[in-house]
């Protein structure tokens, strides 16, 4: 065997082990969501022996997984959108304008200081506050929270994305007829997608995971989020394991149907040969 | 349609990008703003194209006062140092970009970006993207995108300053071309005074934001106004040597120069242009000595610098110049071809033998 093909079959079989320790806890998951109860507390094994669906339907219909997911899937959706939108005309007001008195960056430092404020200080303020507007335990309520703090992430994200476009593409555009509103829509944002997507990714898993202000700030199916909607499983006498690991499966589906369709952003380029 | 800048200034903070500027290029006139990099050209074409805002001043297109127009609104049309095409789009969607924010019909909208493809030579790139062209070919987008509405006015912002050289001297004659064909008002900004010489009915000069002189190309040759546009403007440079004027003839240690007619005296700079002074024999009278000190020979001429004591003087000479380097010699400018400028301000003075810019007459007698 030649030392290059030695060297090919090494990159695969380490590549082969990574993908391995990666992927187990996802299979063990899988497996023990389609385990009977019993089964679950038999051993190890690496696949179901009698494979059910029974934790599933308890899941939804025992367990309210199907409101969890609707909440999550609004609240997630509304606040993100909501945060791009705010977030990308700040940053683009940021990255083209130089403000009197240095205020570009005091508004970058604002925007920042309330992505570094650790939550746990947040939640008490918050929840004082979403009770004196009656937003407690509402899906609104959420919105309204993880807007805010999803979009000082964006500015900052997107201010970075949209210095990096040469200003020459949108002032032709402004030239050619646009105003500078519709330049930025036009030219300057399908320029910046995969900045965009990159953003919108990361908010949106940051949402969808976030556990300490979803729990304190809902109470019931009503507005209960995917991951506070799973930690109801785990009651004071038993823990049910199967629905558990059924939620755990059908809580990651949405984050990675999300994430294919839109990792195709990640690969293209961010000017793509605009100027020479 | 003609366009006026009226005391026209700009300042980003406390430093002036642009002194107050009076110009107006006549209605469908090419001018070009020359300048070092700095001078405030770029600027001032910006104010035009509504890119910045005057700090001070009016600009108009024909009758419209457009000072505070956005840049939708002047309908002028501008072609970028860096091209500015839209990457996203193919090159038929960006030359149609302009149509369709107007609104046009869609198959007259095809019609004439096909036309205006066909004339610039790039009829068959039409569904290409921007990332598939060469510098060239971009540039040609880009001037396509300019034409292919008929706009008051064509900006054009160092358009050739990213291609090659020969491809240069190519877009030259095509952009000069086309703007006498389509008789449109062009400014265009640009470092290279041969682009500017060549291409242009008008020249503006500009220096740290001031226009130094307005004129035409042959105009701003004869007659440069200071010494700034006399260095400016020609390759090589103008000679300028320090010096006086004594008794009607300048006097240099190496040798003095009559000049028939001086009606100054005193500590002067005198210039003259490379092409207008003869290497002659040491010793000839109403010369400068000096020895040969490089010869550069190009083919159709030979470009010779002599030294003085300490300085060193360009001449243009022909072809076939056999001097060996090192031979002492002599530098003989042509009689009427030199120019005197004030020691201190670096203003022109009346050249020898005229009273006065305007006064032709006396020109023609003492050779010009």
């Amino acid at each position: 065997m030649s030392r290059e093909r030695a060297l090919a079959v090494a990159r695969v079989a380490v590549l082969g082990v990574a993908i391995v320790v990666a992927l187990f806890p996802f299979w063990w998951m899988l497996v023990t969501s389609l385990k009977q109860p019993v089964d679950i507390f038999r051993g190890v094994s690496l696949v179901p022996q009698h494979p059910t669906g029974d934790n599933y339907s308890r899941l939804f219909g025992d367990y309210h997984m199907g409101s969890f997911l609707v909440n999550s899937l609004i609240v997630v959706t509304v606040s993100v959108a909501v945060s791009l939108v705010l977030g990308t005309l700040a940053a683009y007001a940021l990255a083209r304008f130089r403000l009197r008195f240095g205020l570009n960056q005091s508004a970058l430092v604002a925007a920042l200081l309330v992505r570094t404020l650790p939550p746990i200080l947040l939640v008490i303020p918050l929840y004082l506050t979403l009770t004196k507007y009656g937003l407690l335990n509402t899906r609104l309520g959420l919105i309204v929270i993880y807007g805010g703090l999803n979009t000082s992430f964006v500015i900052w994200m997107m201010q970075s994305f949209l210095e990096e476009i040469p200003k020459d593409i949108e002032e032709a555009a402004m030239v050619d007829g646009d105003s500078r509103l519709r330049a930025l829509f036009r030219v300057v944002l399908p320029l910046a997608a995969p900045g965009i997507a990159a953003t919108a990714i990361f908010s949106v898993i940051t949402t969808y995971n976030d556990f300490l202000l979803a729990l304190t700030l809902t109470s019931t199916p009503a507005a209960q989020t995917v991951p506070v909607g799973v930690s109801t499983l785990i009651g004071k006498i038993q823990i049910e394991w199967g629905p558990m690991a059924a939620a755990g499966v059908v809580g990651a589906l949405p984050i990675m149907i999300f994430a294919i369709i839109v990792q195709r952003h990640f690969v293209r380029g961010l000017t793509f040969g605009a100027v020479k | 349609m003609d366009v006026r800048y009226e005391r026209a200034s700009k300042s980003f903070g406390s430093t002036q990008a642009l002194a107050p500027l009076d110009l107006t290029v006549p209605d469908g006139k090419f001018l070009a703003m020359l300048g070092p990099s700095g001078c405030g050209k770029t600027t001032a074409l910006r104010l035009l194209a509504g890119l910045e805002q005057p700090t001070s001043g009016r600009i108009y297109i024909g009758d419209r006062d457009v000072t505070r127009l956005e840049p939708r609104h002047r309908d002028v049309a501008m072609v970028f140092q860096s091209y500015a095409l839209y990457p996203h789009k193919s090159v038929a969607e960006n030359i149609a970009y302009p149509l369709r924010l107007r609104r046009s019909a869609a198959a007259e909208r095809d019609e004439r970006v096909r036309r205006v493809a066909e004339l610039l030579g790039i009829g068959g790139l039409l569904g290409r993207m921007p990332r598939e062209l060469s510098g060239g070919q971009r540039q040609r987008v880009a001037l396509a995108r300019a034409i292919v509405r008929r706009p008051h006015a064509f900006l054009m912002d160092e358009p050739l300053s990213n291609l090659d050289a020969q491809l240069r001297l190519q877009m030259r004659v095509e952009i000069k071309r086309l703007q006498r064909e389509l008789g449109v008002t062009t400014l265009y900004v640009t470092h290279d005074q041969i682009e500017a010489m060549t291409m242009a009915d008008l020249i503006a000069v500009m220096r740290d934001g001031a226009l130094q002189q307005l004129a035409t190309p042959a105009e701003l040759y004869e007659r440069p106004a200071n010494l700034f546009v006399a260095r400016f403007c020609g390759s090589p440079p103008m000679n300028v040597l320090d010096g006086a004027v004594e008794d009607g003839s300048f006097r240099h240690p190496t040798g003095s120069i009559p000049l028939p007619g001086a009606e100054i005296r005193g500590p002067v700079k005198l210039g003259f242009r490379p092409e207008h002074a003869e290497v002659t024999d040491h010793g000839a009278p109403d010369s400068l000595a000096g020895e040969i000190y490089v010869v550069e020979p190009l083919g159709n001429e030979t470009l010779v610098t002599v030294r003085l004591e300490d300085e060193l003087l360009n001449i243009r000479a022909h072809a076939g110049f056999d001097r060996p380097v090192g031979e002492r010699c002599a530098v003989r400018p042509a009689e009427g071809r030199v120019h005197l400028f004030d020691k201190d301000s670096g203003e022109a003075l009346a050249k020898p033998g005229e009273r006065g810019a305007s006064s032709a007459g006396h020109a023609a007698t003492a050779g010009i």
